[in-house]
C-alpha cells in the first residue's frame, strides 16, 4: 500500500529541502564568514558556505571591540521586565473582562481590538512627545512602559480564561471565594499553557524591538543588543564584512537558543498531539 | 449569568494598572495624532495653531515625496496575497507527519525569531551587486551579467527586495496559523467529498477553505496591518531611499527631521482610517458570509 506513495513522498521531502535553503541560507552563510579566518572566498557561491581556514578571530574582535556583554545585560533586564510586568497587568485584566460582568465590558474589548488592529509605529511620535515632557528621555523606562500596554497580551488572557469550565469556577464563589483568590488560585494554574506562551512571544518581542529603544536611548551604554550592534555595524564597524558577521551571529545566538528549547510554544501543534494521542492509546 | 457578590468595581480595580498604561501610551497616541492632524506644532515653542485642513492640503500637494510613499505602500501591499500562498503552501508541507517535519517547521519559522535589525544587515551583505543572491542567480541560470542589479540601492529593484525580505522575514509566523487552521478542518468531511467523486479543486474549493475561514481572515487581516506598518524592515533595509519610502517612513521623516508634526499627524491619521477601511473591507469578503463560505455560489 506504501509503495506507489514513495515518489510522492520523495518530492515532497525535495520541496521542503528547497524551502529550507530560502529559509537558511542567510544565517548559514553569516556563520560560514563569521568562522572564516580568511574572508577572500566570502562572495562566491558555493565555496563561501563552508568556512575558509577556520578560527575564531572575528569572534574575539566583536567582543574586544563592541561592549556585547553590556548590550546583553541591557538586552535582558529590558526583555524580562517588559515580559513579567505586561503579563501581571494582562492576567487580571484578561480575568475581568471574561468573568466578571460589567456595563462596557464589550466596548473595552473591542476597543482592545482596534488597537490591535492600528500599526504600532503610529504612536512613535506621539509617546516622544509624551516622555520628553515626563523628562524620562533616554531612561529603561521610557523603553518598558510603552510594551506593557500590550492589547494582545489581554486579548490572548481572555480567550484563554473564556474557554474555562464554569462549574469548578462557580463552585469556588459559592465557597465565598473572593474573585482576586479565584484569579490566581483556580483560573491562573489551568491556563498555565497560555500564560507560557504569552511570556514567550513577550519576551521575544522586547528582545527583538529595534525602532523604539533607537528613538528613545541616546546613551550607547543604555541600549539592547538589537539597537547597539545594529549602530556599531552600520557606523563604525561596517568596513570589516567578516566582524558584522560574527556580531551577528553573536546578536542572534540567545534568540535562537532560546527557541530551540521553547520552540514547541511557537510551531507545536497541541491540538494534533493530543489527536493523535488519543487516536494511538485508542488502539 | 448573576455572580453574586461580584460588583463593578471590583472588574475595574483588576483592569485599572493595565487601563492606565493602555490610555496613557496606546489610546492618547491615536487621540494626539488625530489632534495634531489639524495643527501646527511648533516643536521648540511648544505652542500650537489650529490650521484646518492645511497638513491634508500638503500631503496633496507634495507631488515630490508624499505622493510616491503613498504608491510604494500600496504596492507593498502585494505581500498580502503573496505571504498567504507561501504561508499555506509551507503549512501543507510540514503538516504531514513524516520524520523531520518538526524540524523543517522550526527551521522556517526561525527568521521569524530574529530581530529585524540583525536580519537586515544579513541581507544588506547577501544583496550587494556582487554578494551571494547575484551568484546564486548567476550559478542557477547560467547567465553572467556584466552589470548585476544592485538590489537595494537600484530603485527598480529596491521595493521589490525589501518585499521579498519581507517574506522570507514573516512567511513562518502565518505558516503557524495556517497549520492551526488546518487542524480545524474535519477530516471526516473530506473522506465524504472523496467518495462522492469530489477532485482536489473541489475539495480545496468547497470543504478546506470554507472550514479555514477563520484563519484565512485572521491571516489576512494581520498581515495587511504588518504590510501597511512596513517601517523598520524598510529603515534598516534601505533607509527609506531608493524608491522604498512608504507612509510610515514619510512620516517619519517628516515628524523627526522636518520638525513637521502636524503633517506627520496627518499622515498617522489617514494611515489609522485606511487600517480601519481595509479590516472592514477584509471582515465583509472574508467573514462569516463572505466568499470562502459559501464555495462562490450564493
Amino acid at each position: 500500500m506504501n509503495h506507489p506513495l514513495r515518489p510522492a513522498v520523495g518530492a515532497h521531502y525535495l520541496a521542503l529541502a528547497v524551502f529550507a535553503v530560502f529559509a537558511a541560507f542567510p544565517l548559514l552563510w553569516t556563520l560560514s564568514v563569521a568562522l572564516s579566518g580568511d574572508p577572500s572566498r566570502m562572495w562566491f557561491f558555493p565555496e563561501a558556505l563552508i568556512p575558509h581556514e577556520p578560527g575564531l578571530i572575528w569572534f574575539q574582535r566583536v567582543i574586544d571591540e563592541i561592549p556585547v556583554g553590556r548590550y546583553l545585560l541591557n538586552s535582558l533586564g529590558i526583555a524580562l521586565s517588559t515580559m513579567l510586568l505586561s503579563t501581571l497587568l494582562a492576567i487580571p485584566c484578561g480575568y475581568a473582562l471574561s468573568q466578571i460582568p460589567f456595563r462596557g465590558s464589550n466596548a473595552l474589548f473591542v476597543l482592545c481590538l482596534i488597537a490591535m488592529m492600528l500599526p504600532g509605529e503610529l504612536a512613535i511620535i506621539p509617546n516622544f512627545l509624551t516622555f520628553s515632557r515626563l523628562d524620562l528621555l533616554d531612561t529603561y523606562s521610557a523603553v518598558v512602559l510603552p510594551a506593557l500596554a500590550s492589547a494582545f497580551g489581554v486579548f490572548l488572557m481572555r480567550q484563554a480564561f473564556q474557554d474555562l469550565p464554569q462549574e469548578t469556577l462557580d463552585a469556588a464563589r459559592v465557597d465565598g471565594a473572593s474573585e482576586w483568590q479565584l484569579l490566581w488560585r483556580i483560573a491562573l494554574p489551568q491556563c498555565r499553557p497560555m500564560v507560557s506562551a504569552l511570556m514567550i512571544f513577550t519576551f521575544v518581542q522586547s528582545w527583538n524591538d529595534y525602532l523604539w529603544p533607537a528613538v528613545v536611548l541616546k546613551d550607547r551604554l543604555k541600549m539592547p543588543l538589537a539597537v547597539g550592534i545594529f549602530n556599531d555595524l552600520t557606523g563604525p564597524f561596517s568596513t570589516s564584512t567578516s566582524m558584522v558577521m560574527a556580531a551577528v551571529i553573536v546578536a542572534a545566538l540567545p534568540v535562537l537558543v532560546g527557541f530551540v528549547l521553547t520552540q514547541r510554544y511557537f510551531v507545536g501543534n497541541p491540538k494534533q498531539d493530543a489527536e493523535e494521542n488519543t487516536s494511538n492509546t485508542g488502539q | 449569568m448573576a455572580r453574586p457578590g461580584v460588583s463593578e468595581r471590583t472588574a475595574w480595580l483588576f483592569m485599572a494598572p493595565f487601563l492606565l498604561l493602555f490610555a496613557t501610551f496606546t489610546l492618547w497616541p491615536v487621540l494626539f495624532n488625530g489632534w495634531l492632524a489639524f495643527h501646527d506644532y511648533f516643536l521648540l515653542s511648544g505652542n500650537t495653531a489650529w490650521n484646518g485642513f492645511a497638513n491634508f492640503v500638503f500631503l496633496a500637494e507634495d507631488k515630490q515625496y508624499f505622493h510616491p510613499a503613498l504608491l510604494h505602500s500600496l504596492i507593498f501591499l502585494l505581500v498580502v496575497p503573496l505571504l498567504q500562498l507561501v504561508a499555506f503552501g509551507l503549512a501543507l508541507l510540514v503538516r504531514p507527519r513524516r520524520p523531520g517535519t518538526g524540524f523543517f517547521r522550526a527551521l522556517f519559522y526561525s527568521p521569524v525569531i530574529l530581530s529585524v535589525a540583525i536580519a537586515a544587515v544579513v541581507w544588506q551583505q547577501l544583496l550587494l551587486p556582487d554578494g551571494l543572491v547575484n551568484w546564486l542567480i548567476a550559478s542557477v541560470t547560467g547567465l553572467a551579467r556584466h552589470h548585476p542589479p544592485d538590489w537595494l540601492n537600484d530603485a527598480d529593484y529596491a521595493l521589490a527586495a525589501t518585499m521579498l525580505f519581507f517574506c522570507w522575514k514573516y512567511a513562518g509566523y502565518y505558516m503557524v496559523l495556517y497549520l492551526a487552521g488546518l487542524q480545524s478542518v474535519p477530516r471526516s468531511l473530506l473522506e465524504a467529498a472523496m467518495l462522492d467523486g469530489a477532485g482536489a479543486w473541489a475539495r480545496l474549493r468547497h470543504v478546506t477553505l470554507p472550514a479555514m475561514q477563520p484563519v484565512i481572515l485572521l491571516s489576512t487581516l494581520l498581515s495587511t496591518i504588518a504590510a501597511l506598518k512596513a517601517f523598520q524592515e524598510i529603515i534598516v533595509l534601505t533607509g527609506g531611499d531608493a524608491g522604498t519610502s512608504t507612509l510610515l517612513v514619510y512620516a517619519y521623516f517628516v515628524g523627526f527631521y522636518g520638525q513637521n508634526f502636524g503633517v506627520a499627524g496627518a499622515v498617522a491619521l489617514l494611515l489609522t482610517l485606511f487600517c480601519l477601511l481595509l479590516a472592514w473591507l477584509q471582515m465583509h469578503w472574508l467573514g462569516e458570509h463572505g466568499v470562502l463560505r459559501h464555495g462562490g455560489v450564493k
